[in-house]
């Protein structure tokens, strides 16, 4: 049974990180969902248009939103935390404040936008996969991991604040050690796997990102992670890209390799090589494969 | 109800460090901070941690349990202790140990202390007559407000442990309590002060602060509100908000995020030729994606006229995310987006007050002088509906205001 979910990829699956789209297009019809495309909808702000204008922030989001609504589905899957926070704040203040609602709707209505009626519910890919679509994935896994110790690293904004988010719980999540499992890897445990990645930042204050950043990386060393997976593609570029600025600070050379959520799932459901593009990570996947392919 | 919990120990004479575990006998109501009093009344009088007010208004009691900062007098034991799990306690992060569960204040104060936690008084506002604030001008504030001080925000700051000189989370949210109150006459100022290395924008938006706070103050959402401010006054040179104002300029044209314009447009051009060579190990790997051709949304005229139409309407700065923040509270109490406005009374929600001797039986009118008593509060704030914050927004060219008292909207917006 196929269902039916408004696709919001982000700016990076776009651009940066066009292997996400690519290997989330080629997984989701085998895990049961069409994706519908949003052709006119904007970047959602991330948390900068929400810290620099708030109230465009709302309006940008409340569009998205309205568009999602437009297709007729009652899911927004989103591939990227910071995309999940900021709708999922928008939508309930939008939801529940139904005077705030009528005067972002006439807004967007002068504008030549729908009105949003409050009926989308935003989930992220992660939360169908380990959620309605749990059982489907264990039949899609078929080709496994071979035992692969793989990492999970959840990122800030898929967990916190858990009022607004709450798949689950936020000091101890487990979907992506489920999804593992299913998917015949090995999850490894190590306490930053619920911390910063340091993204956010990473441009304005580099040496206080980066101290974020070397602790996951470090810790799934030491946990003797073959890689890691993550579900955002910002801690995705800031794991994998800036790496090599570890390098050169550090002097420790990691070498490790980061799964977008879409291509771990995908090798395990023996995705094509042109569906999972691992040839544009910084960080050589070679050693993964090689292990996947004895 | 018989439990178990494991504590670590510390003794800063001795430099010992040991996790213990203890059982002791409590009620099945007893709080963390009760079963801690059980443990060092009846099984170790050496056991070392603060209390006072044992109802979360005095803030002594931070500490972590399984590594999460709480109020020990607002946990109760059953529930962590619940299916036989034995928590672990332990002095809170970020913050050096004094001894067992007691963490040394200094460095906390001291950040409080830098963001000048009391008001700069107009004293033109005060001249003439009583400083008199509405109330709404007043709820700007009321989540910062909120504060007591805990540190339970600061504990796990993912900021902070990577650079302890930053501010944090308790610290700027003061810092917010006054640059949005509207008797305050150095805003500028605090927010030149705040917006320093160190400042607002090393937050990192990791929420730890906001899911721990026990008091609903939500930190980060204060630190955004700073940086509002801060924009809004045109304090805006930092690498950071250089960085959130591209995202702005890139809605507004393209619709999507200009990704590969963003570095030099964050840390400018010099830094940026620093850059070319880390750029130059990604290029080939399609991480920086050429601008040209830019990638448009559809309809993206859409977006920039909401961008011309918002801005018209002028709820600018921390405004645009105070006005948010009641629907966010309605989901603490238990509220969905399901029921759209319900009454804070109605049918399945929380029981309806009365006065004694007037139950909601014996006089249904009860319900109704309730309805009509808060908005009666309100019309006496009439006066003021329309700017939340005071108005501000022209001081960047050293106007510091229209005093609050004169108050109409309309006088204040001219």
């Amino acid at each position: 049974m196929t269902m039916q979910v408004a696709y919001y990829k982000g700016c990076l699956a776009s651009l940066s990180a066009k292997e996400l789209d690519i290997s989330t297009r080629a997984l989701a019809p085998k895990l049961g969902y069409e994706l519908l495309e949003l052709e006119s909808v904007t970047c959602c702000g991330a948390g900068d248009i929400h810290e620099a204008e708030p109230d465009y922030y709302l309006h940008l989001n409340a569009r998205i939103l309205a568009y999602a609504q437009d297709t007729g589905a009652d899911t927004l899957m989103t591939v990227c935390n910071v995309c999940t926070l900021n709708l999922r704040q928008a939508n309930h203040q939008l939801q529940i404040d139904a005077a705030l609602r009528e005067r972002v709707n006439d807004n967007l209505e002068s504008v030549g936008v729908s009105r949003y009626e409050g009926t989308v519910e935003v989930k992220h890919f992660l939360w169908l996969v380990a959620g309605e679509s749990f059982e489907t994935l264990k039949q899609v896994a078929h080709k496994g991991l071979k035992g692969l110790k793989i990492a999970p690293f959840y990122g800030c904004q898929i967990l916190r604040p858990s009022k607004l988010l709450g798949f689950e719980d936020p000091d101890n999540p487990d979907s992506l050690e489920r999804i593992i499992a299913a998917c015949g890897g090995v999850a490894v445990d190590y306490p930053a796997k619920v911390k910063c990645c340091g993204f956010p930042i990473i441009q304005a204050r580099e040496d206080t990102a980066l101290a974020e950043l070397i602790q996951p990386i470090e810790q799934a060393m030491e946990a003797g992670a073959d890689a890691m997976v993550t579900p955002c593609p910002l801690c995705h570029l800031s794991l994998d890209a800036w790496q090599s600025k570890l390098r050169k600070q550090t002097g420790k050379d990691f070498k490790m390799p980061i799964f977008h959520l879409s291509q771990l799932i995908g090798v395990a459901a023996g995705l094509a090589d042109s569906e999972l593009k691992f040839r544009r990570h910084v960080v050589s996947m070679q050693p993964v494969l090689d292990k996947l392919s004895v | 109800m018989n439990v178990g919990l494991k504590i670590w120990r510390y003794n800063a004479s001795t430099g010992d460090r040991a996790l213990r575990e203890y059982e002791v006998d409590v009620s099945d109501e007893a709080t963390l901070l009760d079963t801690l009093d059980a443990v060092k009344d009846r099984v170790d009088g050496s056991l070392a941690y603060r209390k006072s007010c044992r109802m979360m208004i005095c803030g002594s009691c931070g500490m972590r349990v399984d590594g999460g900062a709480v109020l020990a007098c607002k946990v109760r034991i059953a529930d962590i202790t619940a299916g036989g799990r034995v928590p672990v306690v332990s002095a809170m992060g970020n913050l050096p140990i004094v001894k067992d569960l007691v963490v040394d204040m200094d460095p906390f104060w001291a950040k409080m202390r830098a963001v000048q936690p009391y008001l700069t008084p107009r004293y033109d506002q005060a001249l003439e007559r009583e400083n008199v604030v509405p109330q709404q001008q007043m709820d700007v504030i009321h989540k910062e407000s909120l504060c007591i001080n805990c540190g339970c925000c600061v504990s796990e700051c993912n900021s902070m442990e990577s650079d302890p000189d930053f501010l944090g989370p308790a610290a700027l949210a003061k810092g917010f309590r006054f640059v949005g109150d509207p008797r305050e006459g150095a805003v500028p100022e605090r927010l030149d002060r705040y917006s320093a290395e160190h400042g607002l924008w090393d937050c990192t938006r990791c929420y730890f602060c906001n899911e721990r706070c026990p008091k609903g103050v939500d930190p980060r959402d204060a630190i955004a509100k700073l940086g509002a401010e801060a924009m809004r006054h045109g304090i805006d040179s930092d690498m950071a908000a250089k960085h959130a104002k591209w995202f702005v300029v890139s809605a507004k044209t393209t619709g999507w995020l200009r990704e590969t314009e963003l570095v030099p447009k964050t840390q400018g051009v010099v830094k940026a030729i620093k850059e070319i060579k880390f750029a130059m190990s990604l290029l080939p790997k399609g991480k920086v994606p050429s601008p040209f051709p830019p990638h448009v949304a559809a309809e993206v005229h859409e977006s920039r006229e909401l961008y011309d139409l918002v801005k018209q309407q002028d709820r600018g700065g921390a405004l645009g995310i105070v006005q948010g923040e009641k629907a966010l509270s309605r989901i603490e109490h238990g509220h969905d987006g399901s029921g759209g406005e319900r009454h804070p009374y109605g049918e399945g929600s929380f029981a309806t007050p009365y006065l004694p001797g007037q139950g909601p039986e014996d006089d249904p009118n009860v319900v109704a002088l309730l309805e009509t008593a808060p908005s009666a509060r309100t019309a006496v704030s009439d006066t003021a509906a329309a700017p939340l914050l005071p108005a501000v927004s022209d001081t960047a060219d050293g106007n510091a205001g229209t005093p609050v008292s004169d108050t109409s909207g309309e006088d204040t917006k001219a």
